[in-house]
C-alpha cells in the first residue's frame, strides 16, 4: 500500500478528531436541569410548610325535645343514658335515675365534678377520663346493655362546642378501643 | 541490479486511498455517544397528570377548609372519612353562612350575649327562648329546594337532605342546638358534624 504524505496524515488528523456540539445543535433538547433543581427545591419547601390536616365527621341527627326528628328508641331493658354538661361537671342519668357522685349508684348531684375552670375560656375542666370509666360500669352492669350504643347529650347554654365533642370522644370508647356510646343524639336543655 | 541507478520514488498514496485512511481515522476516534441529559418527558407527563388530579382532589375535598381566627375546628379521636354528601351549614364566630353563598344569613351578636339565650329575639319566631332561626330557616328552605332535585337526580331519598355542619370550637351549646333545630325543621334528617382528626383525647 502506498504511503500517505505528511499533509494527508495532518489532514486525516484534524478532520478524524471528535467535535463538541453547540447548544445549538444538540439535537433541539432544552437543557431543563436547573429549572427541575429549582422546582425540587421549591417542592421540598413548599412540603415542609404546609399543614395537612385531615378532617372527619361525627354523625347525629336533630335534637329530639320538641322537634319532629326521630326520638331515641327506649326499650324496657335499655340502660338510656343521658349526659349533662354543666359549669359544675358532668351528670349521668341512666333509666333507674340520676348516677350519684362517683359513679356508685343512684342518687343527687354531679356524677363525675369538673376539676375546675379555665381562667382563659372561663370553661369547665372536665375529668374525661372518669366520665369514660363510669359509662364502661354503667354498660358492663348487665349484658341487655352490650350492644346499646346511643346516648344522649346536653348541656348548659354556654358550654362551648369543643366540650361537647370531647365529651362524645370520652363516651365513644375507651383507651384500650372497647366501643361503648358511639350514637350520639343531643337533646335541648330545659 | 546497478547500484547507480536512482531510488525509485515512494509510490505516492491514491484519493481513494486517503478518503479510506481517513474513514479508519474517524472511526478510531470516533467517542462513544455520551448521555449528558436525561430524556424526562415521559415522567413530566406522569407527574402533570398527578399534579392535576392532586388539584382536583384537594379542590373538592373538606381538606381544604379554610382555618382562621374566626373559624377553628375541634378535634376528635374519630378516625373515619369525612362525609362529602350535604348542604355546608357554617358557624364561625362572628357569623353563620349556607351553602356557597359567601353572604352570612345571621351576623351573630358577641359571644357573652349569645351563650345564654342564642340568637337575639329579632331572628326568632316566638320570642329569644324559640329555637327557630327565621332568616336561616329561609336560606335553608332554598337550598333543600336544590338538594331535593339533586337526590332525585342521584336517586336518593328525596323527602330529607343531609347536612355537613361546620362549627367553630368555641360557640355555645345553645347556639348550636338553635342552629341544629332550624336545620330539623327545614327537612334536614341528618347531619355531619365536621371536626378534626386527632390521635389523643381532648
Amino acid at each position: 500500500m502506498a504511503d500517505l504524505s505528511a499533509s494527508q496524515r495532518s489532514k486525516i488528523r484534524r478532520l478524524s478528531q471528535p467535535h463538541e456540539h453547540t447548544p445549538d445543535e444538540a439535537g433541539g433538547e432544552l437543557n431543563i436541569v436547573p429549572f427541575l433543581d429549582i422546582i425540587m427545591n421549591v417542592l421540598m419547601f413548599v412540603l415542609a410548610t404546609v399543614a395537612v390536616t385531615f378532617t372527619t365527621t361525627i354523625e347525629s341527627t336533630p335534637p329530639s325535645a320538641g322537634g319532629k326528628g326521630p326520638r331515641i328508641v327506649t326499650e324496657s331493658k335499655s340502660l338510656n343514658l343521658t349526659l349533662f354538661i354543666t359549669n359544675d361537671g358532668v351528670s349521668i342519668k341512666a333509666a333507674g335515675g340520676s348516677i350519684a357522685p362517683g359513679c356508685e349508684g343512684i342518687g343527687p348531684g354531679i356524677t363525675v365534678p369538673a376539676r375546675g375552670t379555665d381562667p382563659e375560656t372561663h370553661q369547665p375542666i372536665l375529668d374525661y377520663a372518669a366520665v369514660t370509666t363510669c359509662c364502661k360500669r354503667l354498660k358492663d352492669q348487665s349484658q341487655d346493655f352490650k350492644d346499646e350504643t346511643q346516648i344522649r347529650i346536653t348541656a348548659s347554654n354556654n358550654i362551648a362546642y369543643r366540650k361537647i365533642i370531647e365529651t362524645i370522644d370520652a363516651v365513644r370508647q375507651t383507651e384500650t378501643g372497647e366501643q361503648l356510646f358511639p350514637d350520639v343524639l343531643f337533646a335541648v336543655p330545659r | 541490479m546497478n547500484p547507480t541507478a536512482p531510488a525509485t520514488a515512494p509510490k505516492k498514496a491514491t484519493v481513494a486511498q486517503y478518503k479510506a485512511a481517513l474513514r479508519a481515522a474517524k472511526r478510531r476516534n470516533e467517542a462513544e455517544p455520551e448521555i449528558d441529559f436525561l430524556n424526562i418527558t415521559a415522567m413530566l407527563d406522569m407527574m402533570t397528570i398527578i399534579l392535576v388530579f392532586l388539584l382536583k382532589t384537594m379542590a373538592t375535598s373538606s381538606t381544604s377548609l379554610p382555618q382562621s381566627k374566626d373559624l377553628t375546628l375541634p378535634a376528635s379521636i374519630l378516625q373515619s372519612q369525612p362525609h362529602q354528601e350535604g348542604v355546608a351549614v357554617i358557624v364561625t364566630k362572628s357569623q353563620i353562612l349556607v351553602g356557597d353563598n359567601p353572604n352570612p344569613v345571621v351576623t351573630l351578636p358577641s359571644p357573652e350575649s349569645r351563650a345564654q339565650s342564642g340568637l337575639d329575639a329579632q331572628y326568632k319566631k316566638n320570642g329569644i327562648n324559640d329555637l327557630h332561626i327565621v332568616p336561616l330557616a329561609d336560606a335553608l328552605l332554598n337550598v333543600r329546594e336544590i338538594d331535593k332535585k339533586v337526590r332525585e337526580k342521584k336517586g336518593l331519598d328525596p323527602n330529607t337532605s343531609e347536612a355537613i355542619v361546620i362549627v367553630d370550637e368555641t360557640t355555645p351549646y345553645r347556639l348550636l342546638i338553635e342552629v341544629l333545630y332550624t336545620l330539623g325543621q327545614s327537612s334536614f334528617g341528618k347531619y355531619h358534624l365536621m371536626v378534626l382528626q386527632s390521635k389523643k383525647k381532648g
